[in-house]
């Protein structure tokens, strides 16, 4: 990535904090609801020195990852074996296009009752956010494929196995990405309704906590932290990507737009 | 044996009955080089799409020996956007060849297309001209028994078209494939069939034999003489911007 490109986006979030710290200075916010920009740095140091800003990334970023992980392992061969199979799509699809419309957050008493109060509970709000992007974008794109492509493997005397693999699979790739980009982003967002309940550790925990000490700059150094970090992760899903496959860089750029 | 019997096809379009192919009875020597002539929309596609199996007739029968290999050059080109040009010519020989023979035939189809030097490039790199090239080159690459190709050579320039189409005379006569070409071409299908098919609305109209040696030239008085009285029996007198020259008319 250029640097010409970085420069945009750091004016704007430079522009945003100015005005930020004009507004603090000049009286029109209040210091409690909105802290200056200069407190919630030092917020954001001191939290850094302690060591708890570490541990707390650490914790969630482990959460995050795992959970996107869990949802990418489920929805890939579920897009794939309801794309195949008739069968499995007259069972699964109204029982899936169901839970899809439950909000994650509504189903948490009935996590903390099946999957208790640990981990497996915040892994499950985590997949319960980001499986569905992931799950229809591989669907979709599977569903899209051209069909003179696969006339293609047909005459050149192609297995539908070998159809699958090496016409279907790449075909559904631009937007197996786009999917996988979604559902890194709403696995960040989950964060901190996964951490809601019995947490001891990790940044969703770290801004409910302060929000329980009436800390404000440490619920906003957590925000712009969760932010950054989400940024962050796109950012490198996306190098990866276009490292892996060069053809699909167009596609990702309109993806963007 | 390549061969259609009293074939038909039928596309359901809005509600109404199309008939993209009537009753066509034709028989593709082994080894023969055929061309196929007729404007757009007079079911040369459909025929063509009959003859590799992508569609079965809606009455009538496709004869085709199940052993032979066939090759299609489709009417687009058809690549694969993730592979480049060489991987595209490839990918009807992986998991059958070996690596080395693969890469032999690669690099022997895109230099007969002229294509060397765009062997990295993807799809969307290349030209449409390029990308129809590279189709062609895995359609050479499979050395198929049975070569179908629909309008292989209008997307190119007049120089690229005519030294690709003494490319696949001499590949034709070099490996004594069976070759049908259909083109819209009326001089294309003079310089290239030993047979001509005239077809018009989904009927074949003609098949003259073209009893001149290749390679052929567009110049010579014989294949002149020859592509203005098909392009006379084809057009009919008609007003050439006449759709109703495609209709269905029963005879
Ligand atoms: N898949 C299809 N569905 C509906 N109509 C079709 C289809 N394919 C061809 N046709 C119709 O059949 C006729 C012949 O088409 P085609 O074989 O493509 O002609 P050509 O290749 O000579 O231009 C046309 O009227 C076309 O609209
Ligand atoms: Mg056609």
């Amino acid at each position: 990535m250029p640097a010409r490109r970085l420069l945009a986006p750091t004016a704007v979030f430079a522009s945003v904090a100015l005005i930020w710290w004009l507004a603090g200075r000049a009286g029109w916010t209040n210091a409690y609801l909105l802290p200056a920009p200069s407190t919630v740095a030092a917020a954001l140091s001191d939290l850094a020195a302690s060591g708890a800003l570490l541990k707390h990334t650490l914790i969630s970023l482990q959460r995050v990852l795992l959970g996107f992980a869990l949802s990418v392992a489920l929805a890939l061969p579920l897009a794939v074996l309801l794309s195949a199979s008739r069968p499995a799509r007259v069972v699964l699809d109204p029982l899936l296009e169901f839970v899809r419309q439950v909000p994650p957050l509504a189903l948490i008493p009935l996590l903390i009752l099946w999957l208790g109060i640990g981990e497996a509970q915040k892994l499950g709000i985590i997949v319960l956010a980001s499986f569905f992007p992931v799950f229809l974008g591989f669907r979709g794109g599977i569903a899209g494929v051209d069909p003179k492509l696969i006339e293609v493997g047909r005459v050149a005397g192609l297995t539908r196995r070998d159809i699958l693999t090496r016409i279907v699979l790449p075909s559904a790739l631009p937007e197996l990405v786009v999917g996988l980009r979604i559902s890194l982003g709403y696995s960040w967002r989950a964060l901190v309704g996964a951490e809601l309940i019995a947490s001891s550790a990790g940044l969703g925990y770290m801004i409910i906590d302060a929000e329980n000490l009436a800390r404000t700059d440490i619920v906003l150094a957590g925000i712009l932290v969760i932010g950054a970090i989400g940024l962050l992760s796109d950012l490198v899903l996306r190098l990866a990507v276009t490292r892996a496959f060069p053809w699909l860089s167009a596609d990702l750029e309109a993806a963007r737009a | 044996m390549l061969e259609l019997i009293d074939a038909s096809r039928q596309y359901d379009v809005a509600g109404r009955a199309v008939r993209a192919l009537d009753g066509v009875s034709e028989r593709f020597p082994a080894g023969s080089i055929t061309t196929v002539v007729g404007r757009s929309g007079c079911g040369k596609t459909t025929l063509l799409r009959l003859l590799a199996g992508l569609t079965d007739p809606s009455s009538g029968e496709v004869r085709r020996d199940a052993a032979r290999s066939i090759g299609v050059v489709f009417q687009e080109a058809r690549l694969m956007p993730w592979l480049d040009a060489a991987a595209n010519v490839a990918f009807p020989l992986k998991g059958r060849l070996g690596r080395a023979e693969i890469a032999a035939r690669v690099d022997e189809a895109l230099t007969l297309v002229g294509l060397t030097d765009a062997r990295r490039a993807l799809p969307a790199q290349l030209s449409g001209g390029m990308a129809q090239r590279v189709a062609i080159a895995r359609a050479l690459a499979q050395r198929p028994d049975i070569l179908l190709l629909d309008e292989p050579f209008s997307a190119l320039d007049a120089f690229t078209r005519r030294s690709l189409q003494r490319v696949l005379v001499d590949i034709w006569r070099r490996r004594r494939s069976t070759v049908v070409l259909v083109t819209h071409d009326v001089e294309e299908a003079v310089l290239l069939g030993e047979s001509v098919v005239e077809m018009e609305a989904g009927r074949v109209v003609g098949r003259v034999a073209v009893d001149l040696p290749f390679p052929r030239e567009a110049t010579d008085p014989a294949v002149v003489d020859l592509r203005r009285r098909i392009l006379a029996r084809l057009v009919g007198g008609a007003d050439p911007f006449n759709p109703q020259v495609c209709s269905r008319r029963k005879p």
